[in-house]
């Protein structure tokens, strides 16, 4: 038997849980697994359905037929996969452990106040990956090195952007304009410039969303996967138009 | 574009420029040696101004100027042009502030000098006035920013060290392509430089509690330098293989 | 020579999941895995590709393995087949392919005047866009196939074992 207010605390801290896996980019049909995992671990059966934008859910407490239902919005995180991980291993810990509340919602908050990855890494490793990425795409040495820097600048643009808020879809179009702007000087040169121009936009390619919205469509969360993926061809389209501006600029001889 | 145009675009803006280039090596060296001896706010300032109007000539006078005949000079001299645009924006926003470390002198000093070994390598190699690199051009302003950054390398703005980077890459890509030998120099300096600052900003920032841990962006850094080594090493060897 | 295109082909997949993936935030732990799974998967996809076989079959082969290999790797580091799948596909979406759909469109676009150049350029959009549509699809369904295979193992890869209850 829980009592109302008990109801409510549990219900508070799923709303939490769930819109912050939500927002961490996890698909959907894991978000509904965990919470109802959670939910079992604390006595109560929970009821999810996400949305791109809200978590509606309704808790039950079947010994006592009460009933408790909240609306949250997901807010807009970054996407984690060590949420992911440790989020859903958490619910799995208070599963067979039977953890209470309080020690639940301590750990929940000693997971996610860990760091984030350092940017300085994400910037380096995103500029060798890119190059990688131009060298399987056929790109040759010099190309594959002036993808390198040309990335580098772009991924720091990207960065520096996000940090201070800028919209979205501005962010992308400078990111992938700057990206590829920076690497049409392979056109100077007799190289595999068209490659490298192609591929110094392609570490904005939101791949996780893509996936993500895939998966959801296939495991029948249709509605979901198809918001996933719509957002994330807004996105491409975005790349496209920073990544055209360019093309404009330099094929046609603007400049 | 072939190998004449490209030397003889060069040979029109010497000739051209000369008393301007003049006056803006005497420049550099009075602010430098200023910054150096007594760095008032006001030369930090200046200094920012100083490398703007640099970054704006080589945009200008260089790309869009003199060097009319090359293909895709627009691209280039809007690259400059960006970079003196960020050296205001630095100014207004602050964020460079040229304090001196002292950590890496003799290597920063090198670099500061770099422009004159330009010039002296060009006459080593048997090239005559207005036909040779002189210090007032891009791969020499990039050795010279270099340098002045890593000898005031407390805190540096990221996108111009990338920035410098690129061009690096861009300036061996010219050794191979259009025979300037004189570009080995800045791709031989910017290795050790990218090496030092990112060490600098490792050490300040990493701790074995960070993600990832300071072990791991030492092994990444020392691999990046190595690669960018080895790929350095390799057009050269291709390079002296084709000359020889 | 054919052994050493197959492992570099494997190695710059593996540099490119990683750093892909970095951006996404995967624990440290899971770098290992993600960079095997995506050099064994990339690889086998050039290799199908060599032997002759189209773009999207490659890719869902390809995607398999990885799918069936993260359920492996995935219960020792206690990850979600997810987060190792994820990264490790990322090389392996056809960005070229994307590239020339929006290029082709640029091209269409500019060429409207003169009807046999707009039919090859429309050509060249539908093409290129539904190859790259078709094995963005065949990529993350095929890795999530053994999902559905394996329901109970892959719902359980972040249980700790050692707190099972009887």
């Amino acid at each position: 038997m829980k009592t109302q207010a008990e109801l409510k605390a549990i219900a508070r801290f799923v709303a939490e849980y769930a819109t912050r896996l939500m927002g961490s980019g996890v698909h959907t049909s894991r978000v509904v697994r965990n919470t109802k995992r959670l939910g079992e671990a604390l006595g109560v059966r929970v009821i999810v359905s996400a949305f791109q934008r809200v978590v509606n859910f309704s808790v039950f407490d079947d010994e006592s037929g009460e009933v408790y239902s909240e609306v949250v919005d997901i807010p807009p995180l970054p996407i984690s996969f060590e949420l992911n991980a440790e989020l859903s291993a958490l619910s799995w810990e208070a599963y067979d452990r039977r953890l209470s509340l309080e020690e639940i919602e301590a750990r929940y908050r000693e997971i996610i106040a860990r760091p984030r990855i350092d940017p300085l890494f994400t910037l380096v490793v995103v500029g060798l990956a890119n190059a990688a990425f131009c060298r399987l795409f056929g790109g040759d040495w010099f190309a594959m090195s002036i993808v390198f820097t040309a990335t580098l600048l772009g991924f720091f643009l990207k960065q520096g952007m996000q940090n201070r808020g800028f919209n979205h879809y501005v962010v992308f179009i400078a990111s992938s304009f700057v990206a590829s702007m920076y690497a049409s000087v392979a056109l100077t040169f007799d190289t595999t410039s068209d490659i490298a121009i192609a591929t110094s936009v392609l570490y904005l390619i939101p791949g996780v969303p893509l996936i993500n919205g895939v998966i959801d469509i296939v495991e029948g969360h249709v509605l979901n996967g198809i918001a996933r993926l719509t957002s994330a061809l807004m996105l491409i389209v975005c790349i496209a138009i920073g990544l055209s501006a360019t093309l404009m600029i330099v094929k046609s001889g603007l400049l | 574009m072939t190998n004449t145009v490209f030397w003889q675009t060069i040979a029109d803006y010497n000739r051209m420029s000369w008393p301007v280039q003049v006056l803006l090596v005497l420049a550099g060296i009075v602010l430098t040696w200023r910054l150096y001896r007594r760095p008032a706010p006001g030369v930090r300032r200046v200094m920012k101004y100083y490398l703007a109007l640099l970054n704006g000539w080589i945009a200008v006078g260089y790309y869009l100027v003199a060097c009319d005949a090359r293909s895709y000079n627009g691209v280039m001299a809007l690259f400059w042009g960006v970079m003196a645009a960020v050296w205001i924006y630095d100014d207004v926003v602050g964020y460079t502030t040229f304090e001196r470390t002292r950590r890496h002198d003799r290597f920063a000093l090198l670099l500061c000098l770099m422009p004159f070994i330009y010039p002296l390598f060009s006459l080593l190699r048997g090239l005559h006035f207005p036909l040779m690199t002189s210090p007032v051009m891009p791969c020499s302003v990039a050795l010279y920013t270099i340098g002045l950054l890593l000898a005031f390398s407390k805190r540096v703005n990221l996108f111009v060290i990338l920035f410098l980077c690129h061009w690096a890459l861009i300036g061996l890509s010219k050794v191979y392509f259009f025979g300037i030998p004189e570009d080995l120099l800045l791709a031989g300096a910017l290795v050790p430089a990218i090496y030092l600052f990112f060490k600098e900003y490792i050490d300040l920032h990493f701790r074995s509690d960070t993600k990832p841990d300071r072990r791991v962006m030492r092994l990444l850094l020392a691999a990046m330098c190595a690669g960018l080594g080895l790929f350095f090493v390799v057009t050269i060897w291709r390079q002296a293989a084709a000359l020889a | 020579m054919m052994w050493l295109e197959i492992l570099s082909d494997g190695f710059f997949a593996a540099v490119a999941a990683i750093g892909f993936g970095a951006i996404s935030d995967p624990p440290m732990r899971a770098f290992p895995s993600i960079a095997l799974l995506a050099a064994i998967g990339h690889a086998l996809r050039f290799v199908l590709m060599q032997w002759g076989m189209d773009i999207a079959s490659a890719s869902l082969c390809a995607s398999v393995v990885i799918g069936v290999g993260s359920l492996l790797l995935g219960g020792r580091i206690r990850c979600p087949m997810t987060v190792l799948f994820i990264p490790a596909l990322l090389p392996m979406i056809p960005g070229m392919y994307a590239y020339r759909t929006v290029f082709s469109m640029i091209m269409f676009m500019k060429t409207l005047d003169d009807p046999t150049l707009g039919a090859e350029y429309l050509q060249a959009i539908v093409r290129n866009g539904f190859i790259t549509f078709s094995v963005i699809f065949m990529l993350a369904a095929g890795a999530a196939a053994p999902i559905f295979l394996f329901n109970k193992r892959a719902h359980s890869l972040t249980r700790d074992k050692k707190y099972l209850r009887k």
